[in-house]
């Protein structure tokens, strides 16, 4: 048990190295010469020379990688083009909405999702089961943003429940804080819910079809009791796993819905950052939101051993 | 496609019993129903409902972007400021943009934008996806090597990591393409992968090795056609995926450039005029979700179609 705790802990590091990896690439990469925007339109290449030296900029790859990476893990992600900020401190600023709508979002969602793809499998082959199908195939096709503005519209601009757009810190209030999300995290939720039910449905219809379910309801266990003892309990291994790879979704929805509904997140400041070409930034908000996808699934990993005592690695 | 053989499956079986029972028995009951005789496409649609009317749907979307031309007099990208944000009426059907361009020939065209870069990244994510995941399935050496560089660009979510490729490049709806499709190949390369994994295990594979066959044979007769079915029904979510992709990156401004009319686009013209002029935003949104809705439905259709154990269960 211990062992396969820090096994799949150090399976991290080769991961995360790779996207450190492509995540540097992306500033070496990078259209224009940092050497000649300093140096300025009166600069000789003799000039350029030196600044690129200066820089450290003329040096092979691999050592600059190293040397980023060294500043990455002190916690230094350098210093935004367009601000002249460094990248943590902006992050920082823009950390809680983000994290706010997420949370949010995934609370929602898999109180939502499981309980329908439960039903769904319960009621299998009824109108109950298709219509939650249907609802699934839709979740999949509407995009975020569409699903975005038609709840603006309905709820923000025609029927005023909540507010069109913007985000309140929680520092301000419970009250405050989960009206201005509710829509952006609906929205947001869309596709995963689909996800989730879709997943816990196929699972349950697996689980409910198994010998000792069978014998319990033989037995006269109530089908609640079976539903949300015996089969869910059994069937949250492929949930589990999804809800870890789905944070993805939320990961690349969150860019779009902060848009939609003027959040000023860490989507937010992604979008400004490519408009802007602000390098250093894409960089970071990348590198972070990667790191933290790799860690949920970690976390989910390790869950199964408490979901599942027979997974013995 | 397969009609022809569904066709021919249903009518000769049936015949041919009727035939040994005459022969064996005297007479036919009389109460035996009449064969039903249907049309070759009114029995796929009848067997495969969602495949039929995700195709229909999506066939429709094929035609308005091919046929955009003769569907409109107006240049989508005709400027007119006298015309601006009007709403929609009988002239210009969805009503006029901010620089009155018509809005009803900007959708039509937009079709264009979507079909061609969902396809494309299907191909390409598919083929390329494929190669890789048969090199990883059958070189042993390279596959740990491969796969974890396919396991960390997995950790990127791949509409950031659509987004960060992007950020190199101009926008353009090649560089569209490729910076999704490099999204999506991880995951083509992994399925792969795993059917490899688990055909080489098959006895038919060892027997084909253990008789000297040449490895590419191998892969030609006995992989290929059993990857294909999986490969399908996944081309068909990528496509839908890439479709919503493009209006994403287009819709945050790292797409397709604003000259060209995408529904993406046009969807981010709106964005500031959107809480008075919501129709800019609501006509193309609806395109857009109708023909992600088409190719899912002929995704889930295929898959149903293709393993008919999973129908049962999904």
């Amino acid at each position: 048990m211990f062992a396969y705790v820090v096994r799949r802990v150090l399976s991290t590091i080769p991961v995360m190295a790779i996207v450190a990896l492509f995540v540097f690439s992306l500033l070496y990469l990078a259209p224009g010469d940092p050497a000649a925007i300093i140096a300025g339109d009166q600069a000789t290449p003799e000039d350029v020379e030196r600044i690129r030296a200066g820089l450290g900029l003329d040096r092979p790859f691999l050592i600059r990688f190293g040397e980023w990476l060294w500043n990455v893990l002190n916690g230094n992600l350098g210093v935004s083009i367009f601000t002249n900020l460094p990248v943590t401190r902006m992050i920082a600023q823009r950390v809680e909405p983000t994290v706010s709508l997420m949370l949010l979002t995934l609370v929602l969602s898999i109180s939502i999702a499981v309980p329908m793809g439960v039903l769904a499998a319960w009621n299998h082959g009824t109108w109950i089961d298709r219509l939650i199908m249907v609802f699934a195939v839709f979740g999949f096709s509407v995009p975020v943003f569409v699903v975005g503005y038609i709840l603006a519209y309905v709820f923000a601009l025609e029927l005023e429940w909540f507010p069109v757009q913007g985000y309140t810190p929680f520092a301000t209030g419970f009250g405050p804080w989960l009206n201005n999300l509710v829509l952006p995290a609906v929205a947001l939720g869309g596709v995963y819910i689909a996800l989730i039910a879709r997943i816990t449905r196929a699972t349950m219809l697996e689980v409910l079809s198994q010998d000792y379910v069978r014998t319990a309801k033989a037995k006269g266990v109530g089908s609640r009791t079976i539903l949300f003892l015996h089969a869910l309990k059994n069937a949250a291994v492929p949930i589990v796993t999804v809800i870890g790879i789905g944070v993805a979704l939320l990961i690349g929805g969150s860019v779009v819905t902060e848009s939609v509904f003027a959040i000023p997140g860490l989507g937010r400041l992604v979008v400004d950052a490519i408009l802007r070409r602000d390098y250093p930034v894409i960089q970071g908000v990348v590198l972070l939101f990667s790191f933290t996808y790799v860690l949920v699934n970690l976390g989910v990993d390790l869950l199964y051993t408490l979901f599942d005592p027979r997974i013995r690695y | 496609m397969s009609t022809t053989t569904y066709g021919a499956h249903i009518e000769e079986p049936v015949a041919a019993t009727t035939v040994a029972h005459v022969s064996q028995a005297q007479a036919l009951p009389d109460v035996l129903p009449p064969v039903k005789v249907r049309g070759r496409v009114r029995t796929f649609i009848h067997r495969y409902p969602t495949m039929a009317i995700g195709g229909a749907l999506l066939l429709i979307v094929i035609l308005m972007g091919v046929l955009a031309p003769l569907l409109t007099s107006y240049d989508p990208t005709a400027l007119a400021p006298a015309r601006r944000t009007r709403a929609p009426n009988a002239q210009y059907w969805f009503g006029t943009d901010m620089l009155g361009r018509d809005i009803y020939s900007r959708v039509l065209y937009g079709a264009r934008v979507s079909l061609v870069v969902g396809f494309s990244v299907a191909a390409l994510a598919s083929i390329v996806g494929m190669t890789i995941g048969l090199v990883s399935g059958f070189v042993r050496w390279a596959d740990s090597i491969i796969m974890r560089v396919m396991d960390g660009l997995m950790s990127i979510p791949p509409i950031l990591l659509a987004i960060a490729l992007m950020a190199l490049t101009r926008g353009s709806v090649g560089n569209v393409i490729t910076a999704i499709t490099i999204a999506e190949i991880p995951r083509v390369s992994r399925l792969v992968r795993g059917v490899v994994l688990s055909l080489r295990e098959q006895p038919y594979v060892e027997a084909a090795v253990a008789s000297g066959t040449p490895v590419p044979l191998i892969i030609w007769r006995h992989i290929l056609p059993n990857t294909l079915a999986p490969l399908t029904v996944q081309a068909t979510y990528i496509c839908a995926s890439a479709m919503i992709a493009e209006a994403i990156l287009s819709f945050i401004g790292a797409g397709t450039p604003p000259i060209i009319p995408s529904w993406g686009n046009i969807m981010a013209e709106g964005r500031a005029l959107w809480q008075v002029k919501p129709y800019i935003v609501f006509f193309p949104a609806i395109f857009l979700s109708i023909t992600v809705l088409s190719v899912n439905l002929l995704g889930d259709g295929l898959r149903d179609a293709l393993d008919p154990r999973m129908a049962k269960k999904l």
